[in-house]
């Protein structure tokens, strides 16, 4: 039992002494850790030995030699004591003549100045700023960020270089692949204007030839009705036809090329409303072919209000024109809201987009040209069994366009056609 | 009902053969002398001392040396001897922003040149009309 307490006092002594080394370690730890010594001395079996921090030093020294930037430190009086290889390379001087010499000798003259400001600024506050150095026969820019140091043996002022040539290069190229877009861009909207331009005074020039011919071979129709052998007035029946038809089409091209204009104006508009206002336009053909409509609910959206109104028409005019010989018209306008601008988009009571299917019991077509019926002068039909410019379809995939939407066209043969509108509800503003 | 004496400012010719052709057996309007473009309208104007020979109306082509049709709108519009006149603008290409930059300026009618004879009536019709309507009654 003696020895065995014995024991356990011993331990607890071994303890203690264990417990104040390691509060010692953690001293030490803590004080290289500030930078409070440099150097340890440990007593240990074969006397005192030396532990100095050199290894951690040297690791800063490898990293300050092998990094990117030039990395100097300057006395007082901006006399370089010492810099990397990496400055020395920047310069293009070996480094044994870049250290003992005033770093200003070796900055451009029209930078000298702003260096010496630079310097003395650095001495109570890290500055950075744009210079040029010489290097060799060129000039390098380079970035200088300035700290004063201090230590035991005085304040030296350090500095790091980091080398803006390639940066300023790539703004270089940029700013002149900028100014080259702005070029190309301002060069595409002169063209533009002139092509609307040319469109606008084409348009309105060839109308004037056109209604000439109309109303003189009306003319020759009325007046000279009894001369004319009946084959002629045919003729002339041709003429006014065709007039006619270029009329149209004159019409057509020149409402087509005004949309290349950029109109974006947008207001809140009933479209419930336009269809309705629409309808009463087309009373009378819808009287004439015994047509149905059913207008379903229509939202209010955001839209330019013309623009809209001549995509209804012409999806509307195309489901009179295209219907069955012998079947009346059933036309149905109906919308939906929707949560993405998708037409696959899951429906959403509120959602930001509204898809507005206008379907019709007409003839269709092959689902292959869905979309090429959207193409300028695309026609899947001779003008002679159904009249038209093939510009309607045209006209309104660019209108949705501009109103951020998506037009899409379902069909098949003798199928009837749906047209889906996809629209936002609002428009952002640009 | 007196016969409306009506000013045709019109630099084509045939358009104002036209004029001449369908209207002048109607027996409800005067055709006076024509004209040529905006600054002959006001020279008619100022030059006609006789209110007898003054225009119930004026019919501008858009589409005239000089002065316009827009162009000589508004500077009727201005005139305080002139403003009361009812004004018509016509054009072969009436798009949308001619009928409401017309409208806006004080037009009493805006349209497309007719191309028939009977659209040549329904012009004089409507003018007629409004000339009616705003005559003191």
């Amino acid at each position: 039992m003696e020895t065995r307490s014995k024991t356990i006092e011993e331990l607890n002594a071994e303890l203690e002494e264990l417990q104040h080394q390691l509060f010692e370690a953690n001293e030490t730890i803590d004080a290289i850790r500030t930078g409070q010594i440099d150097a340890i001395v440990v007593q240990d079996q074969y006397g005192p030995q030396l532990y100095s921090l050199r290894s951690a030093d040297q690791a800063y020294r490898v990293f300050i030699e092998k990094m990117t930037e030039g990395a100097l430190t300057l006395n007082k009086v901006g006399i370089i004591l010492y810099c990397n290889s990496q400055f020395a390379h920047l310069v293009g001087k070996p480094l044994s003549n870049v250290i003992g010499i005033p770093f200003v000798d070796l900055v451009v003259t029209k930078h000298k100045k702003s260096f010496q400001d630079l310097f003395q600024r650095s001495w109570t506050k890290d500055s950075r700023q744009e210079i040029a150095l010489k290097a060799g026969k060129d000039s390098i820019v380079v970035q200088l960020s300035a700290a004063q140091l201090e230590f035991d043996d005085g304040k030296t002022m350090s500095m790091i270089v980091t080398d803006l040539t390639a940066q300023k290069k790539t703004q270089e190229l940029l700013e002149d692949t900028n100014l080259q877009l702005a070029r190309m861009n301002h060069a595409l909207e002169m063209s533009n204007h002139d092509l609307q331009q040319f469109a606008s005074v084409a348009s309105h020039d060839l109308q004037e030839p056109v209604r000439k011919i109309l109303i003189f071979s009306n003319l020759i129709k009325e007046r000279c009705n009894e001369d004319i052998p009946k084959e002629c007035g045919q003729y002339i029946d041709k003429i006014v036809g065709s007039a006619a038809r270029m009329k149209t089409l004159i019409i057509d091209v020149l409402n087509y090329s005004k949309l290349s204009a950029n109109q974006k104006e947008f207001h809140s508009v009933d479209l419930g409303a336009v269809v309705e206002e629409l309808l009463e336009d087309f009373e009378l053909i819808i009287k004439e072919k015994n047509a149905m409509v059913t207008v379903g609910n229509l939202p209010t959206i955001e839209v330019n209000k013309g623009q809209i109104r001549q995509v209804f028409q012409n999806i509307f005019s195309n489901a009179l024109k295209f219907s069955k010989e012998g079947i009346a018209p059933v036309i149905q306008i109906k919308a939906k809201r929707l949560k993405e601008k998708s037409f696959s988009s899951s429906q959403e009571a509120n959602g930001p987009f509204c898809l507005i299917s206008i379907k019709d019991n007409g003839i269709g077509f092959d689902e292959k040209y869905r979309n090429q019926i959207f193409a300028l002068f695309e026609r899947l039909h001779s003008k002679d069994s159904y009249e038209g410019t093939g510009i309607g379809l045209a006209i309104t995939k660019k209108i949705i366009e501009k109103h951020n939407g998506l037009v899409h066209a379902k069909s098949h043969p003798g199928g009837g056609a749906e047209f889906l509108l996809l629209l936002p509800i609002e428009q952002q503003n640009e | 009902m007196n016969a409306k004496k009506i000013l045709l400012a019109e630099d084509d010719f045939d358009d104002q053969q036209f004029f001449y052709d369908f209207l002048h057996k109607r027996e409800d309007v005067i055709l006076l002398p024509m004209v040529e473009n905006g600054e002959e309208v006001f020279e008619y104007l100022m030059s006609t001392a006789n209110q007898a020979e003054m225009p119930d109306a004026i019919i501008l082509d858009q589409n005239m040396p000089r002065q316009n049709g827009l162009q000589t709108l508004q500077l009727l519009k201005k005139n305080l001897q002139f403003a009361h006149i009812p004004i018509v603008l016509y054009s072969t290409y009436a798009d949308e922003s001619f009928f409401t930059r017309s409208a806006a300026h004080g037009a009493t009618l805006v349209m497309a040149k007719p191309a028939t004879p009977d659209g040549y009536h329904k012009m004089i019709d409507a003018l007629i009309e409004a000339i009616q309507s705003h005559e003191p009654k």
